[in-house]
């Protein structure tokens, strides 16, 4: 009985509860919508800050201000034609390798089993190379040596030198002197074309110095004679090994006296 | 029974009556309830309805109308590359409500005095004192100019924000731009010719992209103001246009304004010398008789040989050339060395009416199809149009034409010889390429491709070359008109280049207006001392921008045209 009479009351209160229900999800929608129409009027707004913001950049930069600095401070031209490359292709071309020397590592072992059969020829060519005052007393010792280290094969080529001619150590300073210009060229441009140009080129000089120089001259050619039969790597190694002499013959005087 | 009766018989049709009265107005009244519930609960349930339709779909109190998207109060011009070269923005004004002002009127005329230095106290405290309810004092203030009158706390200045259009790169391409007024409204060039596009709600969000390069505009203007300034001219334009599709890259006019401030330039300034001038432009038209002679047959090719006399008498007149070959000489010699005698007997050949078909198929006797409202009509001898009036134009005398239609003439010339329109749209997705019509045939648009380079290898423009670009072309110096006579010392100078002349991709105009000689230029005025460096110099800044590659071991065709060259000639050529 009161179920019915409250029947019609249950009724509006539902409904009452529906409509309240719908209307929360609506207010909520529309809340959402206003946030995210409130971000997208700060992104407008954000924009048209970008926006002047740009232009104040653009209208502080513009080209006729860019031209006048340039005419003012830069002063950079146009690059000329050939300044443009048309690729990669083009800039490879621009670079040539680089030509390094390295006169520690390969040629040492290259040349090393040389030092057994090549003594006597290229020996006799060094003798005059002023090795042979140094050369003398070192034989024995340096021939181990000669087969690990470059610097060592150098010496028993002196060393052999030494011993056909004993009488070229008359001219011991002279040549000395002599020689050590003549060994900084060939070490200045390392390769058997340098090394073949240079005595050409000092030929002339020395003969119209004196007459001890020579054979110096004819040293070289046969250095050179002698080392054709050679294997390529033995050729190359007999001119590099020209480059470091400097610094032994520096260091040989001290190591010299102590060996004897 | 009935007599006493009467009496109560008598009323009882009354109540009768009554009760049907009362039904009646019960009847009535259940009626008007009825319909004013009708009405309450109509509109109660309409009220209901709209607050519930609002609330689902309508909007709330705080939405901002109009800002779900920027668009400008007037569209953006943008170059080729997307560069602004205009924008509306909101810029700060500051005005003054007289009759508003409640403080001393006499200390805020002094302090806006010495703010706004333009005016002096006096004439600010006359224009506090007037009765007029607004007067703008400054447009486009800057920020800091706005913070310091913000300050005075004077009530009756009032400081707002109104769009107004700058242009950043301020008297860049202006002629082209145009400027806009007070109004909103486009004045001149591009604002005048699309106002209604850059005004529209619905069209103006989208910016209106230019064919015109910014920094090839730039490379233009500074290279020929410069020569403008140091050869004395009174004025100079320049275009540089693409061959292919007609599009303006750059286009100038010095003394040029500056579009911010239009007010104050002067109408000379104001003045589109690129298209609405015309001039007389000289010998930068001979390509175009020569091309129109061998199209039409008269001609047979560079290796023609024809008299090239001292001077030529034709219908009463006298032809001269400034260094006459007189002997036998070849088409191409007439080329290179600008020989008018040699290509007025060219032009003869061709004759009027042949002449005024090409030029109007190459719209030179009409205004340019440019979409620039400033444009000028071609100026032609008319019905004077005779034997000898076709000699001088075949060598460019007697014809004006702006410089825009020249280097369209040249775009013609070297695109095949197919005529685009000159435009100063970006040809893209928006504005497609319009199909060209055919003017020359393809072979004739390559023989001249050698003919031009020759005149810049060997002839008279060789100071426009520049090393790497295989630039092609053709100086002109006319005589100005002044007093109604042809002037001996008074000059327009022009140069017409093409380039890559083994592969035509872009033409060059430059021109200058009354160039004095200078000592670089050994008291010469014509073309190839003045104009020319110009172009040589302008080239070599663009075409790399442009994606012209320097090759220093591509030409032209040349040996079609060297053979026909006599080389002993004097060391350095200097005419037209």
């Amino acid at each position: 009985m009161s179920a019915r009479s409250f029947g019609s009351l249950f009724m509006v209160a539902s409904c009452a509860t529906a409509a309240l229900g719908c209307y929360l999800v609506s207010l909520r929608v529309a809340s959402e919508r206003a946030a995210l129409e409130n971000v997208e009027t700060r992104i407008v707004l954000a924009q048209r800050d970008l926006r002047v913001l740009q232009t104040e950049i653009g209208t502080r930069g513009r080209l006729s201000q860019l031209e006048r600095w340039n005419a003012g401070a830069f002063s950079m031209n146009a690059p000329a034609a050939n300044q443009l490359l048309g690729g990669s292709f083009e800039l490879a071309k621009l670079t040539r390798p680089e030509k390094q020397v390295d006169f520690k590592a390969p040629i040492v072992l290259a040349s090393a089993p040389a030092p057994a059969p090549q003594r006597a020829p290229i020996g006799q060519p060094e003798t005059d190379d002023a090795g042979a005052p140094v050369a003398i007393p070192m034989p024995g010792g340096m021939l181990h040596e000669a087969s690990l280290k470059t610097e060592t094969r150098e010496v028993p080529a002196r060393t052999v030198a030494a011993l056909p001619e004993p009488a070229g150590m008359k001219s011991a300073d002279k040549p000395v002197t002599a020689a050590k210009p003549a060994r900084i060229k060939s070490a200045d441009m390392p390769g058997l074309a340098a090394a073949q140009s240079r005595p050409a080129k000092a030929a002339p000089t020395t003969i119209a110095g004196a007459s001890k120089t020579a054979p110096k001259k004819s040293v070289d050619k046969p250095v050179l004679g002698a080392a054709k039969p050679m294997t390529k790597r033995v050729q190359l190694a007999k001119t590099d090994p020209l480059a470091p002499l400097p610094d032994k013959h520096s260091g040989r005087p001290k190591d010299a006296p102590t060996g004897r | 029974m009935n007599a006493p009766q009467p009496a109560l018989v008598a009323p009882r049709p009354e109540r009768l009556r009554l009760v049907g009265q009362r039904r009646q107005m019960l009847a009535v009244m259940h009626q008007r309830l009825m319909f004013g519930m009708v009405l309450y609960a109509g509109l109660i349930a309409l009220i209901a309805l709209r607050i519930l339709y609002l609330a689902a779909f309508g909007d709330h109190a705080g939405r901002k109308e109009g800002l779900t998207a920027l668009i400008p109060d007037r569209g953006d011009i943008l170059d080729r590359d997307g560069e602004p070269l205009a924008r509306t923005i909101d810029a700060w004004t500051i005005a003054v409500h007289p009759g508003k002002v409640i403080g001393d009127k006499l200390a805020l005329a002094q302090k806006l005095a010495q703010l706004m230095p333009e005016q002096t106290s006096e004439q600010y405290f006359a224009l506090l004192r007037s009765n007029k309810p607004f007067i703008y004092l400054r447009r486009r203030a800057s920020p800091e100019l706005v913070e310091a009158v913000n300050a005075i706390g004077e009530p009756g200045v009032a400081i707002e924000r109104e769009p107004d259009r700058l242009y950043p790169q301020t008297s860049l391409a202006a002629h082209t731009l145009g400027f806009t007024g007070i109004d909103g409204h486009g004045g001149a060039g591009v604002e005048r010719a699309f106002d209604t596009y850059l005004s529209d709600p619905r069209t103006r969000g989208s910016p209106l992209v230019l064919s015109i390069s910014s920094k090839v505009q730039q490379a233009l203007e500074a290279e020929l103001g410069d020569a403008k300034e140091h050869f004395s001219a009174i004025g100079a334009a320049g275009v540089v246009m693409d061959v292919h599709t007609g599009e303006i890259l750059a286009m100038t006019s010095l003394p040029a304004f500056n579009p911010n401030a239009p007010g104050q330039a002067t109408p000379d300034q104001m003045f589109n010398r690129a298209t609405l001038g015309v001039f007389e432009l000289g010998s930068t038209f001979k390509p175009f008789t020569l091309a129109m002679a061998m199209d039409s047959g008269v001609v047979s090719g560079p290796s023609q040989i024809m008299n090239c006399p001292q001077v030529l008498p034709a219908y009463g007149h006298l032809v001269h050339d400034t260094h006459p070959f007189g002997r036998q000489c070849s088409i191409a010699e007439v080329m290179m060395e600008s020989s008018n005698i040699g290509m007025a007997q060219i032009a003869d050949k061709l004759g009027t009416a042949r002449q005024k078909a090409w030029l109007k198929k190459m719209g030179f006797l009409d205004k340019a199809e440019v979409e620039l409202k400033e444009k000028g009509r071609p100026l032609t001898p008319g019905s004077r149009w005779g034997p000898f009036e076709t000699m001088t134009i075949g060598f460019g005398q007697g014809i004006a034409v702006a410089p825009l239609q020249l280097a369209m003439g040249y775009a013609t010339l070297f695109d095949g010889g197919i005529y685009h329109p000159p435009t100063v749209l970006k040809i893209g997705p928006d504005h497609p390429l319009p199909p060209g019509r055919r003017v020359f045939t393809a072979d004739t648009s390559y023989r001249m491709r050698s003919l031009l380079r020759l005149v810049v290898m060997k002839g008279t423009g060789k100071k426009a070359d520049a090393p790497g670009y295989r630039i092609g072309g053709k100086t002109g110096t006319a005589q100005k008109i002044i007093n109604g006579r042809y002037s001996q010392s008074i000059n327009l100078t022009s140069f017409a280049g093409v380039f890559p002349m083994d592969d035509p991709r872009y033409v060059i105009v430059v021109m200058l207006d009354e160039p004095k000689a200078t000592k670089e230029t050994y008291g010469f005025t014509t073309a190839g001392w003045n104009v020319a460096p110009v172009v040589s110099r302008t080239v070599s800044r663009i075409a790399p921008m442009l994606g012209v590659a320097p090759d220093m071991n591509r030409e032209p065709n040349m040996s079609e045209v060297l053979p026909y060259v006599q080389e002993a000639k004097k060391p350095e050529s200097s005419k037209d």
